[in-house]
């Protein structure tokens, strides 16, 4: 156990002053009054007032009227990307490791958008403005600058730190024959199963808190996957593929989760489960009924605000991450809901508490 | 008639939201010079190129229906009302933040006098 | 009456006859496109309408979508760019097919989905259920979108049958039919004219014959009076043939 220890006691000296900061950041996060207030506004205008009053501050008060829903979305975005940046900024050896695994599943959306524009041969230039700036790597240009599938191949290879993941799953000719989704799906995979490992070797703290939530993400990701399989072209062999092999699901539920058939298949399935059991229960498609999604994102809420609990460990700057985007839909959901008059489902976003 | 020949396409000019809707609902297509149906119009895309864009709908043999959302209608309405002939018809829809208002319907407006205001409500 | 006012013919008998089978031909025209223009009249009217109330549901109904977009971005994230992009054929197209109202062809268009979802799989992650309801509420859309363009076309081309039917209408009413019944009066006109001219021509001969027969009776009283004179059978046949001091009639 003593390097166990001796981490304990250099964490603060790598990574104290960071923690300190995002524990302060997540103080920021909207409360439950906040929200009241939000939901209660009748114009966009409102909004932005009350957002000042938070730690928001007045992040919208050089946008000209009349203010969109699109406006905010990316003035939110910017503020937490201004945040991890200058985190990611200060941080030091493995914590950087450990934020660029956090880069890695935004940058998993950018190649696919810049796949799919290649497929489809779109000017790739335009597209970059359309790429999440988490998700951005020094080389990202070089990469548009392919334009056929074989050159993209080998930029992405070269140039993009998804390298490893890709060499592992994806040739050439997938890239051209597979659908993009399954690609982004298989790449995801990949993704989760490496960081998963990192975490698990990482050890201490770290690994405990991280196991826990990556462990939900990869349950949760078979769960989706399967259900909306369903009635698809995707055969019940390539589902599998998808599936993150880290989750509690594995190995045995997995298998179950390969041959369903059906929603009650995946349900009977998931109730072996302690974890998700309760999140089955009670869900529906009518009116005012959680969807399974939203069950799953308030777990997942609640996993990463616990994992606040813990000091001296890396999983805080995953769970402000998460906890932040979780906010950012939650107020644009609250924005669509006044733009568009429809104020009948304001109240269902995911509570941050 | 060539027309019933073969499918024909309807083409949307609006915001990212409303392409993307209609996109999913199935209608986008890239044809063989990859010009695609649809145009993407963002708070700052000039009214020219909506203007070109929408001529060059116009004059597509493929087309048959034009949506447009009724905010970039404004923007653009000497084109829309210097469009005459009934195919491709431009039809107007109303955007996510803003009702529709058939008063400035191109095509409701000639109606006008045979209905009264209080018809559309 | 100027020539340009009726149309350039021979007055005679048989141009009457034209002329009068023209006019009843132009009347019964007239009543007929005046009946078209009334069922056209009849069928815009309730395609106004159902435009009207099309466009109201479309406000719904699109309302509706886009509040399903919203509702997929909030469990599924951004996803725009992606299905902006990933663009390659049209699922759902439009043929078009025409109807016929009163002899006009309106437009009318119909939706028919061809080729798969090229979406499929989006949302496999996340967000797919409401992707899935995303998906319909827009196919929704596309369908009354283009009931409402057909309504649409019907009713720019029906305004402008309308238009060139009433223009019809009354260039019939107000000049053709005139103009055909001036022809008449004038053919008539002249051809009373030409009968009064005949009748008194025929009066003239007539009056030219009176006197001819009266020299002729006085001749022939004359010779009869010589013939009893010289005792001659007085009904005597005089030879056909022989009949030198017959004078030619002229006219």
């Amino acid at each position: 156990m003593g390097s166990f220890d001796l981490s304990e006691i250099f964490y603060n000296v790598d990574s104290g002053y960071l923690e300190g900061l995002i524990r302060g950041f997540k103080n920021g996060i909207l409360r439950q009054e906040d929200y009241r207030h939000l939901t209660q506004c009748d114009t966009l205008e409102d909004l932005k007032l009350h957002l000042q009053g938070t730690d928001y501050g007045n992040f919208l008060a050089n946008e000209p009227s009349p203010l969109t829903v699109s406006v905010i979305d990316d003035k939110l975005r910017e503020k937490l990307v201004a945040e991890f940046e200058y985190i990611r900024n200060h941080s030091y050896k493995e914590l950087g490791v450990f934020l660029d695994f956090i880069k890695y599943s935004y940058m998993i959306d950018n190649i696919i958008l810049l796949i799919t524009g290649t497929l489809h041969q779109r000017q790739l230039s335009e597209l970059l403005t359309k790429c999440h700036p988490l998700g951005t790597f020094d080389q990202m240009e070089t990469v548009t600058i392919a334009t056929n599938t074989a050159d993209l191949y080998n930029a992405i290879l070269v140039d993009s730190p998804l390298a490893p993941f890709f060499k592992e799953c994806i040739s050439e000719e997938d890239l051209n024959e597979m659908n993009i989704e399954i690609i982004r799906n298989t790449l995801y995979k990949a993704y989760l199963e490496a960081f998963y490992d990192w975490c698990k070797e990482k050890g201490g703290a770290t690994a405990d808190v991280m196991c826990e939530i990556l462990a939900f993400e990869a349950d949760r990701r078979s769960i989706i996957i399967t259900i909306n399989s369903f009635g698809t072209e995707l055969t019940k062999e390539d589902r599998a593929k998808l599936y993150p092999r880290r989750g509690k699901l594995y190995p045995d539920g997995l298998i179950e989760l390969a041959r369903a058939d059906d929603y009650e298949t995946v349900k009977r399935i998931a109730e072996y489960y302690a974890d998700y059991r309760p999140l089955f229960d009670g869900t529906g498609n009518g009116p005012g009924d959680k969807t399974l999604e939203d069950k799953f994102f308030e777990h997942e809420v609640t996993l990463n605000v616990n994992s606040f609990m813990q000091q001296f460990q890396y999983g805080v700057f995953y769970s402000y991450v998460k906890l932040k985007e979780q906010e950012c839909r939650n107020v644009i959901w609250i924005a669509e809901c006044i733009a568009q008059r429809h104020r009948a489902k304001i109240e269902s976003y995911i509570p941050i508490m | 008639m060539a027309s019933s020949r073969s499918g024909k396409l309807l083409a949307v000019i609006g915001d990212e939201d409303t392409c993307t809707g209609f996109l999913l609902g199935g209608i986008g297509e890239l044809n063989k010079h990859r010009h695609p149906n649809f145009m993407v119009v963002e708070k700052d895309t000039p009214t020219n190129e909506i203007e070109e864009q929408l001529k060059k709908f116009l004059n597509r043999q493929d087309i048959a229906i034009i949506l447009i959302s009724q905010s970039i209608a404004d923007v653009v309405r000497h084109v829309i009302d210097a469009h005459v002939e009934p195919i491709p018809t431009i039809l107007e829809i109303p955007s996510k933040d803003a009702p529709y208002d058939p008063s400035k319907d191109s095509i409701l407006r000639r109606a006008k006098g045979m209905f009264s205001a209080e018809d559309f409500r | 009456m100027t020539s340009h006012e009726r149309i350039d013919i021979f007055p005679s008998r048989m141009n009457l006859t034209i002329m009068k089978t023209r006019l009843k031909g132009a009347h019964k025209g007239h009543s007929l496109l005046k009946k078209k223009a009334d069922a056209l009249k009849i069928r815009f009217h309730s395609i106004l309408k159902k435009i009207i109330e099309a466009k109201q549901e479309m406000g719904e109904v699109m309302k509706e979508a886009s509040f399903s977009l919203a509702e997929t971005k909030f469990s599924g994230g951004d996803f725009s760019p992606v299905v902006l992009q990933n663009v390659s054929k049209a699922q759902m197209k439009v043929r078009s097919k025409k109807e016929n109202v009163a002899g006009v062809k309106l437009p009318v268009f119909e939706v028919y989905e061809d080729g798969t979802d090229s979406y499929e799989l989006t949302g496999l992650a996340r967000g797919g259920e409401q992707l899935n309801r995303l998906k319909k509420n827009y196919a929704k859309a596309v369908k009354l979108l283009v009931e409402l363009a057909s309504l649409q076309t019907a009713f720019v081309t029906l305004d402008e049958a309308i238009k060139i039917t009433n223009r019809r209408v009354n260039a019939i009413e107000h000049v053709i039919i005139p103009r055909i019944e001036r022809t008449i009066s004038y053919i008539v006109t002249e051809l009373d004219e030409g009968e009064r001219e005949e009748f008194f021509r025929l009066k003239k001969i007539q009056q030219k014959k009176e006197v001819m027969r009266n020299k002729q009776d006085k001749i022939r009283r004359k010779w009869q009076e010589e013939q009893e004179k010289e005792n001659l059978p007085v009904n005597q046949t005089p030879n056909l043939l022989a009949d030198d001091e017959d004078e030619d009639l002229l006219f």
